[in-house]
């Protein structure tokens, strides 16, 4: 089963607490990290939670989730890639 | 002109009990560091930490107090013996100032796993959960009754507090100190740093090309510092000279250090000008050194940018002990005495290859080394830096002196006093209902704790930036982020260590509040978290006067903060702690200072009292300070603990005062007072002449300021 951007965008709001923010108005490949959603270091931490925990992906160094991290399309491809069958 | 010496030292590590333990680890190069033992991990059970296996009972420790206050005991009980001094008589000249960040939270976990996996409910733990405890603890047993106070700025704090002792010694608000500072281990930063991804199960390798995070450790150290005239008189022996201490604040990230060391350069430069030391004297630095990615690498950029071409020998020992949070800064403060003394370089433990991106190299091996000024490193979360410089006892003393002047008050923000509402508890805590002032609705920004918001509301109220003015900010808080803490330990422990919470953790540390505010205000000066029970924002007052005094800052924000949370209510409640009279509140309040403007703080004064309470004594105590003719009225923290109320009262009458409170509006919490010095001002700014601020902790500390025109 595939994970469709517009679930990880609904988890991104509710996990980020972006009251202000819908889904729609995040972009597939719109930087997650920057100033655009104004996500750092500590967000990154929260998702490697979310993997753990939705996907059961571990992840254990941060550099490891940096590429699948820019946006919603490189994080649902890994997600695709890592999780356990 | 009063120099700080060093006297006396206590250590209880993993690496070893006392100094000689410790470095005799340090010449054999043999790491403390063994699989976790003190709690069940499933998750992360063989990752190494510096864990303390001995016995603390068998090590003669009181049978008191939460794991951190009791290895707290045991290093200050060494001190003292060391230093050959004893208290009894000469007490109120001699303090307490430690670094506490983990506090109580190793026992008041087990209470709530018990509550949570069991439905018992045995709050006793929760007496110690404060960080000013193991303060507490060893005034009252060692009998300083001086200025008192713990600081919870996260890894800074012992070196933090340190340099503050210092201060005191040279305002000469104490001719002794006991300075250090202590932390247990505890399931807390257990998860918390596992969940910043930043721990190297295998232990850390700080400085190495292949370093991957950080071990944590327990501990404690403490110094027995004097002025050095008084030390000279008794005969004492003076290990080393404190010649420096400096404090920055990055104000860039809540855990990640300033990409190029911005604020340790300012930490470093800052001890340097104090000691009127050049760069180029400083033959040894023990190095923060953690062994993650970052901070290693922000932190010899730092380090280049101080010495230049020519960096000094330096090492970081971390992999000896284990990163010990709130007791590094004094662990390591004696490792630098110990090397001075032995004329001996410690080594880098882990360290095996030169990483390009740092391109300098620790000491590998125990080393002979002429040394006369060595410094010591020490950063936190929050971008909070601290930096101590010692020196040969044979050195000739340089430090700077303070200059005294008058401190002023220029505007205050504050937020409360709340309102009446009703709290209600939850689940898992037994439930019930709690009359509370309540601050209510705050402006909502993404990630910022109530208390945080609160914080940073009355700091902007209180203060716009202006460029180029150096801006110091002083938060103490009683309780601090127990809701953040009580969260992440209640989610944790529930879930069996899955889904910890990193955002959680990152802002439960005490200077997170001032820290945000320095992020916000663009602060890069001292950055505080005093905590001290009732007298929490006292102590903020104090360390803001003092970076006045002492030109370190143009502007020093002092303040206070305490929040409500689900867990203090219920214990509270459970203990009995409010009574018809009294409800427990919340509120923040920042006062702005300079040394400039109409309305003057004076004669502001820490210490504690003695049992039983001798008003005779207390009301002496305040005479000697302020000029009472003066003064119009004391107003004082009554209406809060019913215990204190008689005292308050008594102590008022035997000045002859007018005596008002301000608890009825505000309501109970730790840093109250802070709302009593906002109605001083207040009262000062309608035409009173002076008002005495007069507050008393429930366990044992006090203070005193006055507020004039």
């Amino acid at each position: 089963m595939s994970v469709s951007t517009q679930e990880l965008k609904t988890k991104i709001i509710e996990l980020f607490e972006l009251d202000d923010v819908t889904p729609d108005e995040i972009g597939d490949d719109q930087p997650l990290f920057g100033p655009a959603l104004g996500l750092d270091s500590i967000d990154a931490l929260e998702l490697v939670v979310l993997l753990e925990r939705d996907y059961g992906i571990v992840i254990k160094d941060i550099e490891a989730g940096r590429p699948a991290f820019q946006s919603v399309r490189t994080l649902a491809a890994f997600i695709e890639a890592k999780r356990p069958a | 002109m009063r120099f700080p010496v060093i006297t006396g030292v206590g250590i209880v590590t993993a690496a070893g009990c006392g100094v000689d333990e410790v470095w005799d680890s340090i010449a054999r190069g043999a790491s403390g560091l063994k699989p976790l033992s003190l709690f069940q991990s499933p998750r992360y059970g063989q990752v190494l930490a510096g864990e303390i296996k001995e016995d603390l009972d068998a090590l003669g420790a009181p049978r008191r107090g939460s794991r951190s206050d009791r290895l707290g005991w045991l290093a200050a009980r060494d001190a003292i013996r060391s230093a050959r001094i004893d208290f009894k008589n000469g007490g109120d000249r001699a303090g307490v100032v430690l670094g506490s960040s983990v506090g109580g939270s190793f026992d008041c976990e087990r209470f709530l796993e018990k509550l949570i996996k069991s439905g018992k409910m045995r709050a006793r733990p929760a007496r110690f959960h404060e960080c000013v405890s193991v303060v507490d603890l060893i005034a009252n047993d060692f009998g300083l009754y001086g200025p008192s106070m713990a600081l919870a700025v996260a890894c800074s704090s012992g070196a933090l507090a340190i340099g503050t002792a210092a201060e005191m010694i040279q305002s000469g608000e104490a001719d002794v100190m006991l300075a250090g500072g202590a932390d247990s281990l505890s399931r807390m930063t257990w998860g918390g740093f596992h969940s910043l991804l930043l721990v190297d199960g295998e232990g850390c390798k700080p400085f190495d090309a292949g370093r991957c995070g950080m071990t944590l450790g327990e501990g404690a150290a403490m110094l027995v510092i004097e002025a050095e005239e008084t030390a000279r008189a008794r005969g004492a022996q003076i290990l080393a000279r404190l010649s420096g201490w400096g404090a920055s604040c990055d104000a860039y990230h809540v855990t990640a250090p300033h990409p190029e060391g911005a604020g340790a350069v300012a930490a470093m430069q800052s001890a340097l000008r104090r000691a009127q030391l050049e760069a180029s004297e400083i033959q040894y630095v023990n190095a923060h050194g953690t062994g993650t990615r970052d901070n290693d690498l922000a932190e010899s950029k730092a380090l280049k940018n101080v010495f230049g071409a020519i960096v000094p020998a330096f090492s970081s020992t971390k992999r000896f002990f284990g990163h010990s949070l709130a007791a590094s800064g004094a662990i390591e403060a004696v490792v630098c005495i110990e090397a001075l003394r032995r004329q001996q370089l410690p080594p880098n433990p882990g360290f095996a290859s030169v990483d390009p991106a740092i391109g300098i190299e620790p000491v590998k091996s125990l080393q002979s080394a002429e040394l006369t000024h060595v410094m010591s490193n020490s950063f936190g979360f929050g971008g909070n830096n601290a930096v101590l410089i010692f020196s040969n006892a044979e050195t000739t003393a340089r430090t700077r002196a303070p200059e005294r002047g008058p401190i002023c008050v220029t505007s205050v923000g504050v937020v409360g006093p709340g309102v009446p509402n009703v709290r209600e508890i939850e689940a898992p805590l037994p439930a019930g209902k709690v009359e509370v002032f309540d601050c209510g609705e705050l402006p909502r920004e993404r990630r910022r704790s109530r208390l945080a918001q609160m914080a940073l509301t009355s700091a902007r109220r209180s203060h716009t930036p202006i460029a180029g003015e150096r801006l110091s900010v002083s938060i103490g808080t009683g309780m601090g982020f127990l809701g953040a803490a009580g969260n992440f330990i209640e989610n944790y422990i529930s879930k069996d260590e899955r889904e910890p919470m990193p955002s959680q953790f990152s802002t439960s540390v005490h200077n997170a509040a001032a820290s945000q505010v320095a992020m916000d205000l663009q602060a890069r000066g001292l950055n505080s978290a005093p905590t001290a029970g009732e007298i929490s924002f006292e102590c903020a007052l104090w360390q803001a006067i003092t970076q006045l005094a002492t030109g370190e800052a143009d502007r020093a924000l002092a303040g206070a903060a305490d929040e409500l949370n689900k867990y203090l209510l219920s214990i509270g409640q459970r203990w009995g702690m409010w009574t018809e009279k009294t409800r427990p509140g919340e509120g923040a309040v920042v006062v702005n200072l300079a040394r400039e403007g109409e309305i003057r703080v004076t004669a502001l004064r820490l210490g504690r009292y003695r049992r039983p309470f001798d008003v005779a004594r207390e009301a002496a105590w305040i005479a000697s300070s302020v000029d009472l003719k003066s003064v119009d009225l004391v107003l004082s923290g009554a209406g809060g603990a019913p215990q204190l109320d008689a005292y308050y009262e008594s102590v008022a009458a035997a000045l002859s005062l007018e005596h008002r409170a301000y608890k009825q509006t505000c309501g109970e919490f730790h840093s109250a007072s802070a709302f009593g010095f906002a109605a001083a001002v207040d009262l000062v700014k309608n035409g009173a002449r002076g008002v005495l601020l007069y507050t008393l902790a429930l366990r044992g500390a006090k203070a005193i300021c006055c507020v004039q025109r």
